[in-house]
């Protein structure tokens, strides 16, 4: 009885250690025998990466994370058991990042060309990679808080800018947008037309230069045939006669012209003097007309004229009177 | 009159002090007692596979069954409260975290509380109310290195390897109902799973089994030992076993989890 004890006792907790140990193995996916390939990654800082967590290459997981070590100098090594066929890239680089939004991390090993264009990514890979050689560099990407914490201040200046928005997009603001909106359309409808216009012009244009051009053609040919007759024709002589002839009419209107331009200064000067004689006779009527001066007055003021008409009444008669009685008037005595 | 009464309220005050004064005591020398016959080896070595027998391995049945409905129902019950917001696979990560840390060893250890504390606590007080402990006492055995230690070390033994296999049923049983009820793929449940798993997790749930383990054999042999008057007594002494060890399960279950699991960053 008491062997019988011992035996099913020994056989459960054997059973029950080597199943737990088991169990726990495998939930932590420990390697066991199986070949695996281990890298090193170095990062200034690993996030919320833990052990286990999956290693991913070209989107394929690959491996887990086996351990994370922080070195005295201040670099973070992460080892990582990758399966023992992966080909890792040319120039592989080591990137830590969240795989979901639950806060799952995974290490994803990717060539170095195809990393992030990210300045803060870049100098972390530039910094791993100088800090020495054994490991691949490594960065940490930004987890989801940072980025919520970014979109929400994104969202604050969205908001902030639509609140300013509305402050200035008021009603009267509206009406002149569609105003605004009203007149470019108006303006581009007379756009339309003045092009329209000036296509037809152009094309009016274009017509009447390829008329010329076919007119210049026409006389280039007429000119060709002329210098062709031309050519014939200085062979008998004419043409320096021709050229004589020219050569005296043109000396005959060269003197005419000569003589015309010195007709021409005679009538400039005779013209201005006449312009000012006629000024200042109208200056001279012009006062006359205005009263001004003895003439004016004698012009204007009928009283002159009807004292000069009483005078020479009165002189009439005071010569009529003197004939009468001339004694009266004269007394003549000689000694 | 008046005075009287006061005077039995303050004896009463008294009195009631004194006997969980003396009930202290006597845990302590009792506790005392066990220490000094845990050295006894050659006493209750030979005992001890009986006991790890019949308080372990014929305890694995209520056990396993108690972890197959846990980790069933852990499936069904994570995938409620996931619908819609959390992804499905996260129902390993639940039923692996909740098995493992908690519902596993405190769901056995309440059974087992049951089964085992009221077993012992029965058992021994049967042998006080009917003296063959004196008699045992008369022959010369130590009753403690003879009764008690044999069931304490087979408790404390024993207890986390049926917690540990509860463990694995639990978890198997709700993978099981995770691709049966659920349409989760092995894939979706086992990421789930391994998702946040540590050691710790299971080291943590053995060790409060341990702990487990040793509180309900103490609890079950220190009331039977002072089990008196018969089969009521007995009776008495079985239902205060197991109402204790019930209570110091979930006591312990709270001192593990601010000791040890809380502060602590996954």
């Amino acid at each position: 009885m008491k062997r019988s004890n011992d035996f099913i006792v020994g056989l459960v907790v054997l059973g029950s250690v080597v199943g737990i140990v088991a169990f726990a193995l495998w939930l932590s996916q420990a390697n066991l025998g199986s070949a695996r390939r281990e890298v090193v990654a170095r990062f200034t800082d690993v996030g919320n990466a833990k052990v286990g967590n999956s290693v991913v290459i070209r989107g394929v997981e690959s491996g887990h994370i086996e351990s994370i070590e922080l070195e005295s100098t201040g670099w973070v090594l992460v080892r990582m058991a990758l399966d023992h066929d992966v080909k890792l890239p040319g120039s592989p680089v080591v990137l830590l990042s969240e795989s979901s939004m639950f806060g799952e991390w995974q290490a994803t090993i990717m060539d170095r060309a195809a990393a992030p264009d990210d300045a803060d990514v870049q100098q972390q890979l530039a910094q791993s990679g100088a800090a020495g050689h054994g490991a691949l560099p490594g960065a940490r990407l930004p987890d989801i808080a940072q980025l919520t914490a970014v979109a929400g201040r994104i969202a604050g200046d969205m908001s902030r800018v639509a609140d300013r928005v509305q402050v200035a997009f008021d009603d009267r603001a509206a009406v002149e947008l569609r105003q605004s909106i009203r007149n470019f359309a108006d303006l581009s409808s007379e756009l339309e037309r003045t092009v329209r216009v000036q296509s037809q012009g152009l094309s009016q244009l274009s017509s009447d230069v390829h008329r010329t051009v076919t007119s210049v053609n026409a006389t280039a040919m007429s000119l060709e045939r002329t210098a062709t007759r031309v050519d014939s024709s200085t062979s008998k002589g004419e043409i320096a006669q021709i050229m004589g002839n020219v050569n005296e009419a043109s000396a005959d209107i060269k003197a005419t012209s000569h003589d015309l331009r010195d007709a021409s200064h005679s009538f400039l000067a005779t013209q201005q003097q006449l312009t000012s004689v006629l000024t200042h006779a109208d200056s001279v009527l012009g006062k006359i007309d205005r009263g001004q001066g003895s003439l004016g007055l004698m012009v204007n003021d009928p009283s002159l004229y009807q004292n000069s008409d009483a005078l020479l009444s009165q002189m009439r008669e005071l010569v009529a009177e003197i004939r009468a009685h001339p004694g009266k008037y004269l007394s003549v005595k000689i000694f | 009159m008046a005075i009287a009464q006061i005077r039995s309220v303050i004896e009463a005050t008294g009195r009631w002090v004194r006997f969980r004064l003396e009930e202290v005591g006597r845990a302590g020398r009792f506790l005392g007692q066990l220490a000094r016959a845990l050295t006894d080896v050659r006493t209750w070595g030979p005992m001890a596979t009986l006991q790890m027998r019949t308080l372990g391995v014929d305890s694995l049945p209520i056990g396993l069954l108690i972890a197959v409905f846990t980790g069933i129902v852990l499936a069904l019950l994570a995938s409620y409260s996931f619908t819609g917001a959390v992804p499905l696979y996260f129902v390993g990560t639940l039923v692996e975290k909740t098995t493992t840390l908690e519902l596993a060893p405190v769901l056995t250890g309440l059974a087992l509380a049951g089964r085992v504390g009221a077993s012992i606590a029965a058992e021994l007080g049967t042998m006080r109310v009917t003296e063959q402990i004196d008699a045992l006492e008369t022959l010369a055995y130590d009753p403690e290195a003879y009764l008690i230690v044999p069931r304490v070390v087979a408790g404390t033994v024993m207890f986390p390897l049926i917690v540990g296999v509860a463990m694995v049923v639990g978890l198997g049983a709700g993978w099981v109902a995770s691709l049966g009820l659920l349409g989760l793929s092995s894939e979706e449940f086992l990421k789930g799973a391994r998702l946040f798993y540590e050691n710790f997790d299971i080291t943590y749930g053995l060790v409060k089994a341990a702990s487990f383990g040793f509180a309900v054999t103490v609890i079950g042999s220190y009331q039977g030992l002072q089990a008196e008057g018969g089969a009521e007594g007995v009776g008495h002494a079985a239902t205060q076993a197991v109402v204790y060890s019930a209570v110091m399960i979930l006591v312990l279950d709270a001192f593990w989890a601010m000791t040890w699991l809380h502060g602590r960053s996954g």
